[in-house]
């Protein structure tokens, strides 16, 4: 089977397929009404998202096209945990944003990103660099998902890699450009029950035809000792703690995840995230699967590239119509990320950029939908070039990783600490990512003194990840208690160690240097402390929703101040 | 071994299914709740 081509359809069925689904997904839109496309509902909807197309479309916006190739490269190179410690980690982003997301919620009811709350909490500079890390990691997002669809194309049929990257952009912006975020989380609940029935059918399907379990306990000798291992050192080093590190980070950074705790109805915010972690891991780990498989199997990816191995065993063991199937769940899950993409990057240029910094809080709503559409047009046409290209992006995406990490506890701290001021959040990001540099591509020796630096830092950084996780579940506390044993036992077992896991060093210093500019410079800093009430007054209504139902405006009335001019918080009005 | 490493896979599946009836079943209720309101899903 290695040396087996992979099955190929016809131009006109490919064809057939994208136009389905993308005509599919577009006529689904047609439904939304078009009369309340106000400024608010292109960016949140009503903020009454209810629990099942909440859960579905943060399920569906977290999965991505490399979730599937990277969980089964997981699976491949690291076996039986492999695909664990993909999905797992991934999954727990989600799961651990939710108790800062019901604090971000109850400060600014009406925030449609988490930029406005920062900036209402210190101003222009905090909130421009959240923004600024938001903006870059949906662009890096937006082109993977392209690049994805382009090689799935190319290798699936005659069709070249740029034709499928311009029809899945053209194809998303299609549907979401008029009605923004209500388009997007429509049509993720529909993407995602395809997604999840076609996962659900394939994974058994691949597995029974590769002679099940039998076939696979035979292959267990084609293993080494560490990928039979579940709790192998090698694939918590190399895979497990750089994505556990990355949890956090990844929620907060992400407008996307942002976007749905302010859409989501506030009752409903955990069991939608609950469901949506247990929907993400079921999923992705359940294809990584197929790479354990492949590597039972003793099959070797084609031409090297390990994002061949779903495809191969798909095409090598599944008549053509699964191979349909899998690739309608491969678009299913890029174009779901994708108009999610699209949407956040409209709302941060909406509320951000335009409503915070350019009108300087009375932003005209109809400009505002004009910004946001703008916004999504310049984007694809961005993310299309940029794929087209083939652009090197792990650079961008080391820095983009870092910036998400620096920022972590300042935007968390923002939220439940009276103290900290705007310079503290400015320069503890600045001086996380200037350390972060230093040590990532080793601009200072990391043996002797510096070493010890950059592994104290990082201890630091890997007690106040666990502090924070343990802070949102079960309160001060028992974080506290929580970050002081981490950071015990980093101490003890990173010293003289961790300097060998560079990219794990740099993580954790980025962290550590920030929280530890961050407090001491919020404890010398002599201002008055931060009255949380002014972030509800401060972040108002863009839209006077005279054309609301009168359920809804009463429901609303109860919570929210009422906003002054149009985006302007009453109490400045 | 065997029954352990078929289950270790294919529970995956049937938590993905469990889910998908999960949220196909609140989505029926939300698409309810809108319309006794006169309001819309999204």
């Amino acid at each position: 089977m290695n040396s087996e081509p992979l099955y190929q359809f016809s131009i006109w069925t490919v064809i057939a397929l994208l136009l389905a689904f993308y005509g599919g997904t577009y006529l689904l839109t047609l439904g939304i009404s078009k009369k309340k496309n106000d400024a608010d509902a292109f960016m949140v909807s009503n903020h009454r998202i209810g629990f099942g197309i909440g859960a579905a479309s943060m399920t569906a916006t977290w999965i991505w096209a490399a979730s599937f190739y990277a969980a089964a490269t997981s699976g491949y190179k690291y076996g039986i945990s492999g695909p664990i410690h993909y999905g797992l980690w991934g999954a727990l982003m989600i799961l651990f944003i939710y108790p800062f997301g019901k604090r971000f919620r109850k400060l600014a009811p009406n925030a449609a990103t988490l930029g406005e709350l920062i900036h209402a909490r210190h101003g222009s500079s905090s909130q421009l660099i959240l923004a600024i890390s938001n903006v870059m990691g949906s662009i890096i997002s937006l082109m993977v998902n392209f690049t994805a669809a382009g090689a799935l194309v190319s290798v699936l049929s005659p069709m070249s890699f740029q034709a499928g990257v311009i029809i899945a952009g053209v194809g998303v912006l299609m549907y979401t450009l008029w009605s923004g975020f209500r388009a997007s989380v429509m049509t993720d609940f529909a993407q995602l029950v395809a997604l999840m029935a076609i996962a659900v059918v394939i994974i058994p399907a691949v597995f029974f035809s590769m002679g099940g379990p039998t076939e696979l306990v035979a292959g267990m000798d084609n293993l080494t000792s560490e990928q039979t291992n579940f709790f192998s050192s090698k694939a918590i080093l190399e895979q497990g703690a750089p994505f556990f590190v990355a949890v956090l980070a990844y929620a907060i950074g992400n407008q996307t995840i942002s976007q749905r705790l302010f859409a989501v109805n506030e009752d409903h915010i955990k069991p939608t995230f609950l469901t949506a972690t247990v929907g993400y891991g079921a999923i992705v780990i359940g294809l990584g699967m197929i790479g354990l498989m492949a590597l039972t199997l003793g099959i070797e990816p084609m031409n090297g590239d390990m994002n061949n191995l779903i495809p191969q065993m798909v095409s090598g063991y599944l008549p053509p119509v699964f191979i349909g199937l899998f690739f309608i769940l491969v678009i299913g899950s890029l174009s779901s990320t994708a108009d999610s993409d699209l949407s956040a990057l409209s709302a941060i240029m909406m509320a951000d950029v335009y409503g915070k910094n350019i009108a300087k809080d009375n932003p005209n709503p109809k400009t505002m939908l004009v910004v946001g559409r703008l916004t999504m047009v310049v984007a694809t046409m961005a993310a299309i070039i940029f794929a087209s290209f083939s652009l090197d992006i792990l650079v961008m995406l080391v820095f983009v990783g870092a910036l998400w990490g620096a920022i972590v506890f300042p935007v968390i701290a923002s939220c439940f600490w009276s103290r900290v001021t705007n310079r503290a959040f400015t320069t503890s990001v600045v001086v996380a990512m200037i350390m972060f540099c230093l040590a990532r591509f080793e601009l200072l020796p990391l043996d002797g003194g510096f070493g010890l630096m950059f592994e104290l830092l990082a201890s630091i950084g890997g007690g106040i990840i666990i502090t924070l996780m343990v802070f949102g579940f079960l309160g001060r506390a028992a974080g506290a208690v929580a970050g002081v044993l981490a950071f015990i036992a980093m101490l003890v077992f990173a010293t003289g160690f961790l300097r060998e896991y560079t990219v794990l060093l740099a993580s954790l210093t980025a962290y550590g240097t920030s929280t530890l500019v961050c407090v001491v410079m919020s404890l010398m800093s002599k201002e008055v402390p931060f009255d949380f009430d002014l972030i509800r007054e401060r972040v108002g209504d863009y839209n006077e929703h005279s054309d609301e139902a009168p359920s809804l405006a009463t429901d609303t009335a109860d919570e929210a101040p009422a906003a002054g001019a149009a985006g302007q918080p009453a109490a400045q009005s | 071994m065997t029954v352990l490493l078929g289950f270790y896979v294919l529970i995956w599946p049937a938590l993905t299914l469990g889910v998908l009836i999960l949220i196909c079943r609140a989505v029926m209720r939300d698409r309810r709740q809108a319309k006794k309101e006169h309001r819309e899903m999204v």
